[in-house]
């Protein structure tokens, strides 16, 4: 919670150094502001840290755009945990697989605050992928390395390595 | 070197399978120059160019002011992929294929027919099958006649042989006495398309430098 939203203030080039405060049995994150109430929930912070980073952009431009971003960001906090079991998380890299065919970002053309969030959300499954996982979902794994490569994205996280599969692979 | 329409779709789909642009990580020059030298679209079933092709579209009002210089398309294409995992870099260009063939005028006769006997090979190393295909991995002794046999001419004899379903892969020289080598090859076969008795045929063809060949292993893939 608290790490992840301060690695996003860096990512959008904030010095702004918030704490963040932790409520709950599930550990959601909470900032207090200055001048004004609490705020409350993961994506609640993000999405008022780009705003306070004026990217507004990364919240989607087009009104379909903003939604497929929103869909993303309520499916990385119900779906993607730390305690997903191994079941939810093949369906999760499945359904992400699937809908990145053809794509380049989640929100389609426009890299947005759905891909930082996944990206942060998946770190820690992507690491632990085999190299045939990996080759199998290709679509996932090349997004992945794109968000990781951007400027600004990774900061001290692990770099996730892919190698294409070159010579006698039966993963076709 | 002329565009090859008919490795164009396909080799270009491969090499985009697992990136988002032709080079780096930001639509560039390069993707300009690649896109406009495609007449349409990618068809649907290559679906990773169609994939880029429609994301560096979106890009068409700024296509000026992308970064980098478009160079001849000869320079585009896959290449040896970066393995950071530290482990012996592979050198020697084995794998770079080039993707719209080369603009370099130096390029001798021998190392064009190279590099296309390669473009053939990698296609068919690559080309999609929907189902899922009986392979074997089959370990050749290709014996000489004697000591003074020319090894690097048979192991050219041996590669030469070209089949659909049929991919060489390492080999080496393993001495068996009294100064003879024979060559141990590698090759990786589609069950249904290439057998160990055309591989026999065709290699014991070779008559003035083979003298016999067997199966040294045969493992299913």
């Amino acid at each position: 919670g608290g790490e992840e939203l301060a690695l996003l203030e860096k990512a959008l080039g904030l010095q702004s150094g918030n704490k963040y405060g932790a409520q709950g049995e599930r550990q959601i994150p909470v900032l207090q502001t200055n001048n004004g109430p609490g705020l409350t929930g993961l994506i609640t912070i993000a999405a008022y840290l780009v705003k306070q980073a004026k990217k507004e952009q990364l919240l989607g431009k087009s009104a379909e755009e903003k939604a497929v971003v929103h869909q993303w960001l309520e499916y990385r906090v119900t779906r993607v945990d730390k305690h997903s079991s191994k079941e939810d998380t093949r369906t999760i890299l499945k359904d992400l697989n699937t809908h990145l065919e053809d794509k380049v970002y989640l929100a389609g053309n426009s890299f947005t605050l759905a891909d930082i969030l996944m990206y942060y959300g998946l770190h820690h499954v992507m690491v632990d992928l085999t190299v045939q996982e990996k080759e199998k979902y290709l679509n996932v794994s090349r997004w992945f390395n794109h968000i990781q490569h951007y400027p600004g994205v990774r900061q001290h996280l692990t770099n996730v390595v892919f190698i294409k599969n070159r010579l006698y692979t039966n993963a076709h | 070197g002329a565009l090859k329409p008919a490795a164009g779709p396909r080799v270009l789909n491969d090499f985009l399978a697992d990136k988002s642009y032709i080079e780096g990580y930001v639509p560039s020059q390069a993707d300009i120059a690649v896109f406009e030298a495609l007449a349409a679209p990618p068809p649907a079933e290559f679906y990773h160019a169609l994939r880029w092709y429609n994301h560096i579209k979106s890009y068409e009002k700024q296509k000026a002011s992308l970064p980098g210089v478009k160079k001849a398309l000869g320079k585009y294409g896959p290449a040896d992929v970066e393995d950071t995992t530290g482990a012996a870099t592979d050198s020697k260009d084995d794998d770079d294929i080039d993707l719209f063939g080369s603009d370099d005028e130096e390029e001798s006769e021998e190392a064009k027919k190279l590099r296309e006997e390669r473009l053939a090979q990698y296609e068919s190393k690559k080309s999609k099958k929907p189902a899922v295909v009986a392979k074997s991995s089959i370990l050749l002794d290709v014996k000489p006649w004697d000591d003074e046999t020319d090894m690097a001419k048979l192991e050219e004899c041996v590669r030469s042989i070209q089949a659909d379903g049929l991919v060489w892969g390492s080999s080496k020289l393993v001495p068996v006495g009294y100064g003879i080598k024979k060559l141990q090859i590698q090759c990786v076969v589609e069950d249904d398309k290439v057998g160990t008795d055309m591989l026999e045929e065709r290699i014991t063809a070779f008559e003035d430098y083979v003298q016999s060949m067997d199966v040294a292993a045969f493992n299913k893939i």
